[in-house]
Parts: C-alpha cells; sequence; structure tokens
C-alpha cells in the first residue's frame, strides 16, 4: 500500500514538474502566464523619451488592427525596418484575435523585430477571455501617455463596450491629469486611440464631452485610430479636428506621420 | 446554439454508457432468472441500471488545454472496451492573472487497437479524442453578451474550447494476487490542439503546425 502511494506520488510529481517546460505543454488558452518581455510600452517609452526629447522633427509609424494576420503583420513590420527615416512606432491595438497567451506570444515575437521602439494600445479584441489581464503584463496600462520631441503622445482606452459601459473608459481623469502633468516639456498634444467616437465601441453618451474634453490639452493636433479597417481621414464631430483612421495589416498599408515644429504631415504607405 | 447541440449529444452519450453497460451485465442476471420474483427482477435491474454509472477508471493528466493537472473519472464501453467517455477537473493557476481558474472537461476517447505483449503489457498504438472543455469564471462566456451588436463575435465562445488529440498508449495488467484498487494501469501521452488555435493556422499559413500543438501526458487506473 505504502509504495502505491508513493508511486503515485512519484507519477504526479513528475507530471508537475513537467508541465514546467513552458512551450511543450499548453495549460490553457486564457491561461495568463507569460516568460520573455513583458511591461514593453513602460521600457519602449523609456527609450523614446530618452532619444527624441528634443528633436525637432519626429517620424511616426502608425500600425494597427494586426490580429490574425501573421504573415502581413511581419511584411508590415519588415517594411518599417526597410526605412530609415522613423523614429518609433504606435500600434492601434487588437494585436490578437481571441486574447490568447499564443496569440499575445506570435504577436510580440513579430513585433520585437522592429528595429524602432514600438508602444501597442488595447483594442477590443485584444480583451477576450482574459486578454486584458494579458494585455496589462505585456504592454503594461491601458491608458498612456508620453513625450517625444515636445508633443504629447496621449493613448486612450476606448472600448467601454467591453466593459459594459461600466468603467471609466475613455478615462476622463487620466485626461485630466495628462493635460497639467510635465506641462512644461511639450506644446502639443496627439490622441491615439483604437475605437474612434461613434463607433460600436466607444461609449457615445459621452462623446459630445470628450470632445470638448480633449480641447483642454494644449494644441491638440489630430487624432488617430485604429478599428475601422480602413485608411480614412475623417471630421467626425463636423469640425476642424481630423480623425485619421488606420488600416489593418491583411489590407497591408500604413500611415506614416512626419511632425515638424510648423505643422504634420500624414501619409499612407503600401507594402 | 451549435454548442447547445453538442452538449446535449454529449450527455446522450453519457446516457448510452449506461445502456451498454448494463447489457454486460444481463447475462449474468438471467442465470438466476426463473427463481426470482417480479420484484426482484425489477430490484435487480434496478440496481444494474445504477451501477452502470460507477466509474470503472480513474486518470490523471496534465497540460492539454485543460490546466495544469486535470484529474477524472471515466466509464469504458463496447465490444472490447474501446471507447471511452472520462469526466475531468482541471486547475489553472492564478500566475500573472487576477486568480486561479477550475476547468471541466468531457472525453471522448476512441482506441480501435490493442497489441498484446509480454509478461501483461500492452500496446494502444492510436488514441484517439476530441473533447470539450469549458473554463469557470465570470470573464468567459458561452456565446457573446447582450452588450456587443448581433454577429460582433459570433464565431467563438471564450467559456466552452473544443479539443482533438491523438496519442498512443502503453497498459500493464496488475497479475491478480497483487490487485488492489486497479487491474490495469496505463500511461498515455496525446498531442492536442484547440478549436481556437486551429482556426488561427487556417487564417494564416505562416502560424506553424508546432505552434498550434501541445503534449500532455497521463496515467490512466482501470479499477474494473
Amino acid at each position: 500500500m505504502k509504495s502505491r502511494f508513493v508511486r503515485c506520488l512519484l507519477a504526479a510529481l513528475t507530471l508537475a514538474g513537467l508541465t514546467a517546460c513552458d512551450d511543450l505543454f499548453d495549460t490553457h488558452p486564457y491561461d495568463v502566464d507569460f516568460g520573455g518581455e513583458t511591461d514593453i510600452n513602460a521600457k519602449n517609452i523609456r527609450k523614446i523619451e530618452r532619444d527624441f526629447t528634443d528633436k525637432d522633427t519626429l517620424c511616426i509609424a502608425f500600425i494597427s488592427d494586426t490580429h490574425g494576420w501573421y504573415k502581413d503583420a511581419k511584411d508590415e513590420v519588415a517594411d518599417i525596418n526597410k526605412r530609415n527615416d522613423i523614429d518609433f512606432v504606435i500600434h492601434c491595438g487588437d494585436l490578437t484575435d481571441t486574447g490568447t497567451k499564443k496569440e499575445y506570444e506570435w504577436s510580440r515575437e513579430i513585433l520585437s523585430d522592429l528595429k524602432y521602439p514600438y508602444v501597442a494600445l488595447i483594442g477590443n479584441h485584444d480583451y477576450l477571455g482574459t486578454g486584458n489581464e494579458a494585455y496589462e503584463v505585456m504592454y503594461g496600462k491601458v491608458d498612456f501617455a508620453f513625450i517625444a520631441g515636445r508633443v504629447k503622445f496621449v493613448c486612450l482606452n476606448t472600448n467601454a463596450t467591453e466593459y459594459d459601459y461600466m468603467a471609466a473608459v475613455p478615462n476622463f481623469d487620466f485626461m485630466e491629469e495628462q493635460m497639467k502633468k510635465d506641462s512644461l516639456n511639450f506644446d502639443r498634444t496627439v490622441i491615439v486611440m483604437h475605437a474612434a467616437p461613434y463607433s460600436d465601441q466607444f461609449n457615445n453618451n459621452v462623446a459630445k464631452s470628450f470632445r470638448r474634453y480633449i480641447d483642454f490639452f494644449p494644441n491638440l493636433m489630430c487624432c488617430v485610430y485604429g478599428h475601422d479597417h480602413e485608411n480614412t481621414e475623417r471630421r467626425i464631430y463636423g469640425d476642424t479636428l481630423k480623425f485619421y483612421g488606420v488600416d489593418c495589416a491583411e489590407h497591408r498599408n500604413y500611415r506614416l506621420m512626419t511632425i515638424t515644429p510648423d505643422g504634420y504631415e500624414i501619409e499612407q504607405i503600401v507594402f | 446554439m451549435r454548442l447547445n447541440r453538442l452538449f446535449s449529444s454529449i450527455v446522450l452519450l453519457l446516457l448510452c454508457v449506461d445502456v451498454v453497460a448494463g447489457d454486460r451485465m444481463s447475462d449474468s442476471t438471467n442465470v438466476f432468472a426463473p427463481s426470482l420474483s417480479q420484484y426482484e427482477k425489477n430490484v435487480i435491474r434496478y440496481q444494474k441500471h445504477w451501477a452502470a454509472l460507477i466509474p470503472s477508471q480513474f486518470v490523471i493528466q496534465n497540460a492539454g488545454n485543460m490546466g495544469v493537472v486535470s484529474l477524472g473519472c471515466g466509464w469504458d464501453y463496447g465490444k472490447h472496451n474501446q471507447w471511452e467517455t472520462q469526466v475531468l477537473l482541471g486547475y489553472i493557476p492564478k500566475h500573472q492573472s487576477a486568480r486561479g481558474k477550475l476547468t471541466m472537461t468531457v472525453k471522448e476517447n476512441f482506441l480501435p487497437w490493442s497489441i498484446e505483449l509480454k509478461r501483461g503489457w500492452s500496446v494502444q498504438p492510436l488514441q484517439a479524442s476530441v473533447y470539450l472543455n469549458t473554463v469557470y469564471g465570470h470573464e468567459f462566456w458561452k456565446t457573446q453578451p447582450s452588450r456587443y451588436p448581433d454577429s460582433y463575435y459570433d464565431f467563438m465562445s471564450t467559456k466552452f474550447r473544443l479539443n482533438a488529440a491523438v496519442g498512443q498508449r502503453i497498459t500493464y495488467q496488475i497479475p491478480a494476487k497483487a490487485r488492489k484498487m486497479s487491474k490495469s494501469v496505463s500511461f498515455f501521452y496525446e498531442i492536442s490542439s484547440c478549436d481556437l488555435y486551429i482556426r488561427s493556422k487556417i487564417m494564416d499559413s505562416s502560424v506553424s503546425l508546432t505552434d498550434i500543438l501541445g503534449l500532455s501526458i497521463g496515467v490512466k487506473f482501470q479499477t474494473f
């Protein structure tokens, strides 16, 4: 009886031990257990803020919605790496299609090939299952901001539907904080989000207040968003504020924004 | 809705286990039949049907998209006991998430061949399985909640995962004298994948096969 117990125990221990080998055994698609690089946004923001603090001309590549189209995303990364004029890359969200651990890892593997520092926003697909927890481990907070070339880039989580409108999305407190924080270090603002106002993800009850509120940011230049899988330029509120939609990887194009002291230019790059 | 149908077919399948296992025992009851009263026959039939629900096997296995480790029991049936239905409970540790999670799996195994070796050992060269896993927690839903527009995430459920696996098994028949709780013990491995990963591979061919496959190993104790 005793030896039987020992045998069972040994079997159980061996199983548990082998489970520690990460790649071979799949615990569950919604297991949040990441080795490798984590907290990517904070690390890359440190690089961006260190290298481009006083740069007067910035060139930013905006990519978005790479979910499920890994081959196209690889080509997109390769195309960006071919260029020598880019300072950093912003991914406008939807890194994964179903928020699984493996998809987050595949996506990270592709984006880590970028030779420029990048930050990634959270898209609605990235919320599925435990996806939002995975995002916070791998990339960091869902609202974040950084300064480069005296321009503040405010990256806002606008996926209100994912919270059933029960959370502070968009987060007005965060916006208010960012209007004032480090105000001596920036003169202009660019707002980046995954889902634009009046989309199926935005909390459209506050779409008008959102518009009024973002005017408090110093010299708001424009807004950039993903989600719609469309390369568009829209005046969503019918006023002067422009919203630039960034296409998905499957359509094989992205946007390049060049910010100069006098203004900015934005172009579509097809690959 | 498709999942609903799947679930009800699994329930039906479990009912079949009862019927098939019941048939297996009918020969022995017939021997005593003439001397038994109707009441006794009814009681025997009643007990026989409930007895079919007693699991004939216990299983422990790791990974396989069911958790770090899963424990369960099962029933075998068919002409050569080549079919098995197992119910397993698995555990996903907290890791970097908010808390640990429980999962439940209904697993159907098919073992078409068994090759006898020496000294009580036998090999089952193929073990083909399909299993449905459900994970417990408020963040998982069966079908998309009403907050989403129609057909928003229609392609999936975050709660239920359909998995497929193939593997092999080696079984040791414990000599009658040495038996305590089990008559045989089997060691198996299986290579599996789930619907979401297979979908990724279909959507994008650059996802490699090794990326979507996972290994699982386990032990099965056959009680009777």
